[in-house]
């Protein structure tokens, strides 16, 4: 996938920006540069020295001083670049050239030519590296390029290892799959889909493979059993500089420093040019953004009619939320929303992705991912101001006075624990049960949320459930605690849609019940109209509209809000084609400064374009953000084509 | 659970099998000759070819392959064509050596790595976790056994609170056992502290964003809960796998830390049984250190099973 | 059984059997099973039967909508379609070739004549290509176009599907959902196609988009005449793409029809609680389809206990759910009857009166 990213100039540009990359390919070219020019940067012979000017100390004369045998170790030095890196080209050149065609064939070809290859890599891998080495070169006695050869054989291993597993990865692919519909043979499948795709990881792998052969051959230089007197290698330096320890610690320093800068730098730019492969990096720490007190917090306009109810449990108020972007600056994805959910009554947030609807009720539970900032004038659940709040006081308030159902209910649940211990976690965090009590109430949930046969299934893990069962026991965790408020962030999106009505029953259910209110939020009108009592329409980041749902999908107020509901297919006889909404929702970095939806607007006029276009009073208890609300008859949905669906015999 | 644990074990007699039957084979292929070197150069043929039939070298490659084998597995591994000692024994005597520095070095390497990988994951992109993985770069980029000449040079020479070399049986003193590890043991177990960190960091990372992490903070739970319990069980999974490749690394990497520090490991037995052309000696010490190998990975496969109960319902 | 069939079918392109005449595709006991994970590694794997017995025609520039939920095998039977799987069992003809007896080896003619538009519109693009490349791959592997005509007809693709060519120079992970789809779909029309499977192409786009995308599908099909196989879960947009539709339960072919026929008067149970299940954004209409639900769940309240044996591979395997269940459900999968208004259904509801006992497999 993240191969894309490597053509293009956008790659260059995240190669130009991250500076660390560049330094480090700077310093691997300058080890390169030793290495070819040692004949003429070394000023003397390094494998011959004068033994009566042996241990001497960093001079005019020899920059690092001299070893026991009178040898000048900055020349040492440059030789070892050149002995270094050409093991590791030796290494890495002997590692790709078998383990990558060999990897291919097995990714690929599957069946027993890869069963055998892996046995044989299985076997090799349990042997330690070092051991392994020692026990070939024992085959082959010692010496720098048998040694490395013998490393090239080692590390041939990992990179067929690797080869395979991106192959078999890439092979599964969809894209995989198109070229084969399309008619590309098998050669062309390998050649052109698959290694241009797995290339970059294998050119990461590679480079770190470099470093790790620079290492290999310090190490057995070290031990003797590499490069003898012959060359001047680093790790033979360092045993040099163990024997004179005593009398000089100096010479440990330069070959040392030496290995660790070589080495360093080919890791950073293997690390490097594996991020710049990578998809955004994404900076993952815990998603608790609690929500700021926003400017203006006193003096606070009431909101139009439609988006306010009397004595809400839950008011929102101009909130808005804001990432930081790559380039710098801030990108806003959610602007000036505010919204109230009644007492028992059943939001439904709508929009499509983009619209910021579930960053919304993300940042009202403070679990906006963490470079995010969420602001609001005030954000009140049954008359607590809970902007403002530290973390562990909003935590009091998550789980016991807000509950919430995500969309993915089988990855929503911690797959190393069982259902009834996380449910019953909720009820000891905040209502303090004892074991014995939390699990009697999570039977008693279990029940009210129609799971058969509770007890048994407290011991599941989230992997035994279907995907409708693991909702209900999310639903279950989320109203342990009784709360006052749901949020269900599309809650039925991931399920079967004969699931779907069953859940959204459940939900209905739960709310006669318990008196609680519903903050839904879903892309799909039908659920919309199904269960919520009021609706609120969201584009770009903005409310457009809201009211209350049968008046709002009867006769929309918001050329948006009927472009949703007119090229929504309904199961009614076909009249021809299906209306639709040109274009695309804008990113939120390019959101038009006056109406969002302008440029999509069928009914635009110039001054829908001015500047920012506020929320208003529309007729019908409800608030729209289009300036010709007025002006306008849009159409939407009922009255016509309603065909009733015959019973059965 | 004790059937997996017998499947397992079971599992691993055909690899150790196959990597003997390998090196075996390997080490004949060779045209280095023992017997040259144990006569000298200036040995006459007939020499050669007497030492040679004394050691049983001129017999066909199956026989002496069968031999060798049959010995094997009644646990006599043959002998040392110089020292004419007992591998076997020679094996078990150096075992311990190597097990104390491999355990020193791992238990160095998971103390330094989880708990800053956890910090710095925790942190990601801020100042703290680019302080702890840039020592992570750094500490994997470090050559072990120059780390620990410099050791050498500031603990032993310098500050002289630990010994340079050697090593102390723990049954002789138990200080003294402790004092001779801890050098030895910081040298090798830097590289895999920072490889275990960098592990602990991304997986850390990655569980982090996982659905149930939010799930579990939108209950109320405490950070420090949902990282403890919910985000480190399901994070251990990739970092046992990189710790189970790390003790393999450890066996390898304390043949030079043996050697630096002079202790009677397995590695010194191994280097100087390859400067000197000793078959059967570095044959046992592959064979021992494969098995050594898969028991650790049959001990982390049982770890999965508690980790993962998806594992465990199979 | 292969070598018979490669050797009429690996010269005989579509033209050499009557073009248009026979029915596009005509799949007949298709079956498909996958071996699942050995108990142990001397055991055999367990199987599930993924497809079973399924038949399914299509007639030239027809559009066949194949509708089941997750698990239902639409997919799978889309994927043996495309030769991307070897079912175990039965025969699929499609413009002219039998797919089931092809070797190793597919001919090319088939793989210009059925295309394929995926789900994933980001994953089932290379994204190491461009666009330009992307749509010109069967143009390179089936026609051998090179250079300007390679670059004019990708622009005449890609304006076809209402892209610009400046798009052609783009990745995939450059464009938006919609815009990927309408480059699989150009994709797939590039070698002039008879059928095209699509495996839920709409599925992944947003509500103002799927509108968008089901339009140009429809006007592809109004110029080319191309047939296409719709698979889908969701039924109100396959009844506006399709001519007829197919539903699928757990392997099974349950009910097949025209379009307005199945979701006017679904005769199988499944089918009506599929309709039932639809949400509609009208909510006077949407309260009535959930009173209709609900009725159903009520009738299904008492659905066959966990410990009642699993209906055998022979029976119906909606049994255990339906709210008609009878003694014979569970043993024996119904012949398919002919209902007024068109298409079957396989159910024992529409049984002639007596069953006969050789019915039993």
């Amino acid at each position: 996938m993240s191969a894309a990213e490597a053509s293009g100039a956008r790659f260059t540009a995240r190669l130009l920006r991250s500076k660390a990359t560049l330094l480090w390919a700077a310093v691997v070219g300058l080890v390169l540069f030793c290495a070819v020019l040692a004949p003429v940067i070394a000023p003397y012979d390094p494998l011959d020295g004068d033994v009566r000017e042996g241990l001497l100390g960093p001079s005019g004369d020899h920059w690092l001083g001299t070893d026991k045998l009178g040898r000048d170790v900055f020349s040492r030095i440059v030789y070892g670049a050149q002995v270094a890196l050409l093991s590791g080209a030796e290494a890495v050149g002997i590692a790709a050239a078998i383990g990558i065609p060999l990897g291919l064939l097995s990714g690929y070809a599957g069946g027993w030519t890869d069963r055998i290859l892996m046995r044989i890599v299985e076997g090799v891998m349990s042997v330690p590296f070092l051991v392994l080495a020692i026990a070939l070169i024992s085959v082959l006695g010692p010496g720098l390029w048998k040694s490395m050869a013998v490393v090239g054989v080692v590390f041939a291993m990992t990179l067929m290892r690797l080869t395979r597993g991106e192959t078999l990865a890439a092979r599964e692919e969809l894209y995989v799959d198109g070229a084969r519909v399309v008619g590309a043979g098998a050669p062309r499948i390998l050649f052109r889909h698959i290694l241009p795709n797995i290339t970059p990881p294998l050119i990461v792998q590679v480079t770190l493979m470099i470093a790790g052969a620079i290492i290999a051959e310090a190490t057995l230089s070290f031990l003797g059993l590499g490069a003898q007197a012959g060359h001047a290698s680093w790790g033979s330096m360092l045993a040099d500089a163990q024997e004179s320890i005593r009398q000089s610690f100096f010479l440990a320093l330069p070959p040392g420093i030496a290995i660790l800068v070589t080495v360093l730098a080919f890791n950073q730019v293997g690390d490097g040019v594996r991020d710049l492969f990578a998809r955004e990096a994404k900076a993952g720490t815990l998603g608790v953004n609690p929500v700021h007190r926003g400017k203006g917090a006193e003096a606070e306009a009431d909101p139009p009619a439609g988006t306010a109810v009397p004595d809400p449990l839950l008011s929102v108020r101009d909130l808005t939320v804001s990432f930081p972007q790559p380039g710098g600056g801030r990108v806003t994805v959610v602007q000036g929303v505010s919204l109230d959910v009644g007492k028992g009554e059943i939001l439904g947030l709508v929009g499509e992705s983009g619209s910021g609807k579930s960053v919304t009720a993300m940042s009202l539970l403070g679990l906006v991912p963490d470079p995010g900032r969420v602001a609001a004038s005030t954000v009140r659940l049954d008359g607590r101001e809970l902007t403002g709040l530290p973390f562990d006081e909003l935590r009091k308030v998550r789980g016991r006075e807000l509950g919430v159902v995500f969309q993915e209910p089988i990855a929503s649940l911690n797959p190393a624990y069982t259902v009834g211990d996380q449910v019953a976690e909720v009820l000891r965090e905040h209502d303090g049960l004892s074991r014995a009590q939390a699990r009697e109430r999570v039977v008693e949930l279990f029940e009210q949320v129609h799971i058969p046969n509770p007890a048994d299934r407290l011991g599941d893990y989230p992997h035994q459930f279907s995907g409708g069962m693991a909702q209900r026991v999310m639903i279950a965790m989320a109203l342990a605690c009784r709360p006052r408020l749901l949020v269900a962030d599309e809650p039925t999106t991931a399920l079967d849609v004969t699931v779907q009505g069953q859940v959204l029953d459940l939900l209905l259910e739960l709310r006669e019940q318990t008196g609680m209110s519903i903050l839904l939020i879903t892309h799909d009108l039908g659920v919309v109209a199904d269960v919520a009592d009021r609706v609120a329409v969201m584009y770009a980041g903005q409310l457009v509209e809201c009211g209350p749902t049968e008046e709002v999908f009867r006769k929309p107020s918001h050329p948006y809000t009927e472009g949703l509901l007119t090229s929504l297919p309904r199961n009614v006889r076909r009249t021809g084609r299906l209306p639709s909404i040109p274009g695309v929702v804008p990113a939120p970095d390019a959101w038009p400064e006056g109406c969002h939806f302008a440029d999509r607007c069928p009914h635009a006029r110039p001054r829908c374009s001015g500047g920012p276009i506020e929320l208003a009073a529309a007729p019908g208890g409800r608030a729209t953000r289009c300036v010709r609300a007025e002006e306008l008859t849009l159409t939407g949905v009922g009255g016509t084509g309603a065909v009733q669906i015959a019973k059965k015999p | 659970m004790l059937r997996t644990v017998v499947i397992r074990l079971a599992a691993m007699f055909p690899l150790v099998f196959l990597v003997a039957t390998g090196v075996f084979f390997l080490g004949r292929l060779s045209d280095i000759d023992p017997a040259e070197n144990i006569v000298g150069p200036e040995a006459s043929e007939e020499q050669v070819a007497a030492v040679r039939h004394d050691l049983g070298l001129d017999r066909p490659a199956l026989e002496q392959y069968a031999d060798w084998l049959s010995g094997a597995v009644r646990g006599d591994l043959g002998q040392s064509v110089y020292t004419k000692a007992d591998v076997s024994a020679s094996l078990l005597q150096a075992l311990p050596v190597t097990l104390s520095l491999t355990f020193g070095g791992l238990l160095v390497g998971l103390l330094l790595g989880v708990p800053s990988g956890i910090w710095s994951a925790l942190r990601a992109g801020r100042a703290g976790d680019r302080a702890i993985s840039l020592f992570a770069t750094v500490g994997q980029a470090v050559p072990g056994f120059w780390l620990g000449l410099l050791l050498i040079f500031a603990f032993a020479i310098q500050l002289p609170w630990f010994p340079s070399v050697g090593y102390v049986a723990i049954d002789q003193s138990l200080t003294g056992w402790l004092r001779s590890l801890a050098l030895p043991s910081v040298s090798l177990g830097v590289v895999a502290a920072a490889a275990i960190s960098r592990q602990t960091r991304s997986s850390m990372i990655g569980v982090l964003q996982q659905e149930y992490v939010r799930t579990a903070l939108s209950k109320g739970l405490s950070k420090r809960r949902v990282v403890v319990k919910h985000a480190l069980k399901n994070a251990a999974v990739p970092i046992v796998t990189v710790v189970s490749f790390q003790v393999t690394t450890l066996l390898g990497g304390s043949i030079v830390i043996e050697r630096l520090f002079a202790m009677p490991g397995l590695g010194q037995l191994a280097i100087d049984a390859v400067l000197r052309r000793d078959p059967d000696v570095i044959q046992g010490i592959v064979v021992l250190t494969v098995i050594i190998v898969v028991l650790v990975n049959v001990l982390l496969d049982l770890s999965y099973a508690w980790l993962n109960p998806k594992v465990r319902a199979l | 059984m292969t070598s018979a069939n490669t050797a009429n079918t690996d010269a005989a392109g579509p033209a050499a059997t009557g073009d248009g005449s026979g029915p596009l595709l005509r799949v007949r006991d298709l079956t498909v099973t996958f071996a699942g994970r050995r108990p142990a590694p001397w055991r055999r794997p367990a199987t599930t039967v993924a497809v079973n017995g399924v038949d399914l025609d299509i007639a030239p520039g027809e559009t066949l909508g194949l509708v089941g939920e997750s698990g239902s095998g639409k997919s799978t039977t889309a994927r043996a379609v495309l030769r991307l799987l070897r079912p175990d069992r039965g025969t699929i003809e499609a413009a002219g070739f039998r797919v089931d007896g092809f070797g190793r080896r597919v001919p090319a003619g088939y793989r210009r004549a059925v295309q394929a538009v995926f789900q994933d519109p980001l994953g089932s693009l290379d994204p190491t290509k461009v666009i330009g490349d992307i749509v010109a791959e069967p143009l390179a592997v089936h026609v051998g176009l090179r250079g300007p005509e390679r670059d004019g007809r990708v622009a005449e693709l890609l304006e076809q599907v209402g892209l610009g060519a400046q798009h052609a120079r783009r990745y995939p992970y450059e464009l938006s959902g919609g815009q990927r789809q309408r480059v699989s779909i150009a994709r797939a029309l590039a070698p002039e196609p008879r059928l095209i499977i699509l495996d839920e192409p709409v599925s992944a786009l947003d509500v103002s988009v799927q509108s968008q995308v089901v339009n140009l599908l429809e006007d592809v099909r109004e110029r080319t005449g191309v047939g296409y196989l719709f698979v889908a879960h969701d039924l109100a947009v396959v009844r506006h793409a399709c001519d007829r539709i197919a539903v699928m339960y757990r392997g099974r072919v349950v009910e097949e029809g025209p379009a307005d026929r199945i979701c006017e008067r679904p005769a199988h149970p499944y089918t009506e609680e599929l309709l039932a299940a639809v949400p509609d954004p009208d909510p006077a209409r949407q309260r009535l389809q959930r009173q209709r639900r609900r009725e159903l769940a009520a009738a299904t309240a008492a659905p066959a206990p966990n410990t009642a044996p699993a209906p055998a591979a022979g029976g119906c395997p909606f049994a255990p759910r339906c709210p008609h269940r009878m003694p014979v459900c569970t043993d024996t999968f119904p012949d398919r009857t002919s209902l007024p208004g068109g298409g079957r259904v396989a159910c024992h509801l529409y049984d002639a009166p007596v069953t006969t006992p050789e019915e039993v497999r």
